[in-house]
């Protein structure tokens, strides 16, 4: 018996004339893809996903640290500017209790306030 | 509501801190150094009445107790102010201790500052009383180690961070 040369008969195929005869919408038409769906193991593919890698790549953990640190550092502000409002409103009654204008005051140590007493005022003014 | 809030301080990094932000400071530090040295106590009472046997009562050993626990306050805020010139609780409230001039404190200012607190505190409180009259807010503890108490907080920043959470997509 002669030997059929296989590759040659591929070669001789034109598979693009082929694959433009068929018809995919019906091919899809004919699928049961809910008995497909019925067939695959979920569990079994939620198994294999490497979680960690998938967090590490998509970045979630960094997602959920920074909304946290957001959290946090709003809390922070609202205190410290709460503690603020307090620290003026009880030096406000010391001033005026010990009849001192608060532009004579000094605002901070020389090096970190480059603002003379008295001249406080005269900036805010300004502002 | 909160950037009325967060606008209330700001612009005050370097200025001399008032007299609420400094004594919540100053009492979230006591409760945060009496936590840990609970939980020092405890696991080492655990760790004795595991390796011995017999049960570890601290009350036996008042003496001790009281001892370990000034050298660990001490420890506490002296080792904190000579590190970074802030503790625990004035990170938190966004203050911190420096010189009088406004230079970062040492070793030697934050041994004094530690020793000499107390004396603000057992006369009926009232070396504190210098943080609302004194003219740059100096407690008894800061004429003593020759230090202020100024905030550190940038509250600009702070407003800046606000208004970007608010809205993202704004211009700024």
């Amino acid at each position: 018996m002669e030997a059929i040369d296989i590759d040659a008969l591929v070669d001789r195929v034109d598979v693009d004339k082929i694959i433009d005869r068929v018809d995919v919408e019906k091919i899809i038409d004919r699928v049961d893809v809910d008995a497909l769906i019925d067939r695959v193991d979920v569990d079994k593919i939620i198994d294999r996903v490497d979680v960690d890698s998938l967090m590490e790549k998509t970045e979630l953990g960094a997602i959920i640290a920074r909304s946290t640190t957001g959290v946090t550092s709003e809390l922070l502000d609202v205190i410290r500017a709460q503690g603020v409002g307090l620290d003026d409103f009880f030096a406000r009654w010391a001033n005026r209790i010990l009849r001192r204008s608060p532009a004579d005051l000094p605002l901070g140590p020389p090096t970190l306030v480059d603002v003379a007493p008295g001249q406080a005022e005269l900036q805010s003014e300004a502002a | 509501m909160a950037a009325t809030e967060v606008e209330q301080g700001e612009g005050r990094q370097g200025h001399y801190a008032g007299s609420v932000t400094r004594l919540v400071a100053f009492g979230a530090d006591v409760g945060i150094s009496w936590g840990l040295f609970t939980l020092g106590v405890a696991a080492l009472a655990f760790t004795i009445q595991l390796a011995s046997g017999t049960k570890f009562s601290v009350s036996n050993y008042q003496i001790a107790y009281l001892v370990a626990a000034v050298i660990w306050e001490f420890i506490y805020f002296a080792y904190q102010w000579a590190l970074g010139g802030r503790t625990i609780g004035m990170a938190l409230l966004g203050i911190r201790v420096v010189k009088t001039d406004g230079s970062p404190i040492g070793a030697r200012q934050a041994v004094v500052r530690t020793v000499t607190l107390p004396l603000s505190i057992i006369v009926f409180g009232l070396g504190f009383l210098g943080i609302l009259t004194n003219r740059r807010r100096y407690a008894w503890h800061d004429r003593f180690a020759k230090t202020a108490v100024v905030y550190s907080w940038d509250a600009r920043a702070a407003r800046l961070r606000w208004l970007a959470r608010k809205d993202p997509a704004s211009p700024t």
